[in-house]
């Protein structure tokens, strides 16, 4: 099963209608392919550093583009690639979250 | 030395996450805010010093120089320590907070902020700042001649000792007295005094060069620190006010003519030379002006070595 290929319900940014914010959420939503690249490099890499440093800019950028919940599993990642060196625990959160990346979306 | 509200405020964010720098441009664009950024500690400070932002959003968690090391840089540099700082910070503890407070940050802000809020608070510490600026220019402001008064006098006559001293440059102050005010005052009433002092006032600013800084030092007395000037020239922009203020026609009691004494001194005049000694000079020689019959300025003779007997 391959994670890196979007699909699944779009998730729609809660400033889908904001005038002022469809520039900045497709340009958030264009770059996403760059990040989950990051994020998969950085977990194959076994770069503690590198994924707390990326799920911590997610963490703090999401939900000013309207993905709250990309926060909130970035904020996860950080925390156990801070607190713990088990490769499977993550996985899963490295999983959950380009998941939810590669759903995010500009319009359903 | 007037307070006006500002047309345009300029905010400088300091973080690290370009999307900081997206969102908050977007977020806080209209509403007279400029957003000027830097993306780290040492470029914030550099930009802080240069541009004067009315504002700082400052990002704790940087690499490098943390936003507690921004802030205790720009808290000990003159140039830019009153300009207020709200800061941005992520998971944060009490003590963090604390700390921040304790270092003088206006705010603190979690991170990933709610925009509505923050701009909201950005409102709010751009106006507690500007209430703040305007109470302390009032407090140097006589609110009778809109001249600075005693407590200004005091903070540029200091500046203005340590520049010429650092520079090796002349420094003058005219200490001037209006003649027989009591007796203006006795005879035609308050109203008319204050008419004569706000009067005086005018034309002691209007005398003064580019430079020069006019201030009531208390009561009918009046002060000029005139900046790299010596003691002649100070006394040439004395002896105008004098001029000036005994040609005024006055509309109400034009029977009275009003007057004023000067005395005029320069750190040239004064062996080891402070502030009192300057401002005793330039009063004695007012007093000197006084007792010769008023309507007079009268120069400071330097001072030469003395001796003191011991009792």
């Amino acid at each position: 099963m391959n994670h890196d290929q979007p699909g699944g319900t779009p998730l729609l940014s809660e400033f889908a209608d904001d005038p002022e914010m469809v520039e900045l959420v497709e340009l958030f939503v264009a770059e996403m392919p760059m990040k989950v690249t990051s994020l998969r490099k950085a977990f194959d890499e076994h770069s503690l550093t590198d994924l707390t440093r990326l799920a911590h800019q997610l963490k703090g950028a999401a939900a000013g583009y309207g993905f709250p919940t990309i926060g909130e599993v970035a904020s996860e990642l950080e925390g156990a690639a801070k607190a713990t060196e088990d490769v499977n625990r993550l996985r899963t959160q490295v999983d959950e979250l380009v998941e939810l990346c590669n759903r995010a979306s500009m319009a359903a | 030395m007037t307070a006006s509200a500002p047309d345009k405020s300029t905010i400088l964010l300091i973080d690290d996450s370009i999307d900081m720098h997206r969102l908050l441009s977007v977020r806080l664009r209209g509403d007279h805010l400029e957003i000027i950024g830097a993306d780290n500690g040492l470029d914030g400070i550099g930009m802080a010093r240069t541009r004067s932002p009315d504002l700082i959003l400052l990002d704790v968690d940087m690499p490098e120089m943390d936003g507690f090391e921004v802030l205790q840089t720009l808290r000990d540099d003159a140039a830019t320590h009153e300009i207020p700082v709200i800061f941005l910070a992520g998971m944060t503890t009490t003590e963090d907070k604390v700390r921040a407070f304790e270092m003088g940050a206006m705010d603190f802000v979690s991170k990933p902020p709610d925009f509505a809020e923050l701009k909201a608070r950005v409102r709010s510490a751009l106006r507690i700042s500007f209430l703040m600026k305007m109470l302390a220019q009032k407090a140097r402001l006589d609110g009778l001649t809109g001249l600075g008064n005693r407590a200004y006098i005091d903070e540029r006559l200091n500046e203005e000792f340590a520049q010429s001293t650092r520079h090796n440059r002349s420094l003058s102050l005219i200490m001037s007295d209006l003649d027989n005010f009591k007796s203006v005052n006795d005879t035609y009433g308050h109203p008319h005094g204050d008419a004569v002092l706000i009067k005086f006032a005018s034309l002691l600013a209007e005398g003064c060069r580019e430079g020069d800084i006019a201030c009531r030092y208390g009561g009918e007395e009046f002060a000029v620190i005139l900046p790299e000037t010596e003691r002649d020239d100070a006394a040439e922009v004395a002896e105008r006010v004098r001029a000036s203020l005994e040609a005024v026609e006055w509309l109400v009691h034009p029977e009275r003519r009003i007057t004023a004494s000067f005395g005029v001194a320069s750190l040239s005049c004064v062996e080891a030379p402070s502030i009192e000694r300057l401002v005793a000079a330039a009063d004695s020689a007012l007093y000197a002006a006084k007792r010769k019959g008023r309507n007079r300025v009268i120069l400071a003779k330097p001072e030469g070595r003395r001796f003191s007997l011991s009792a």
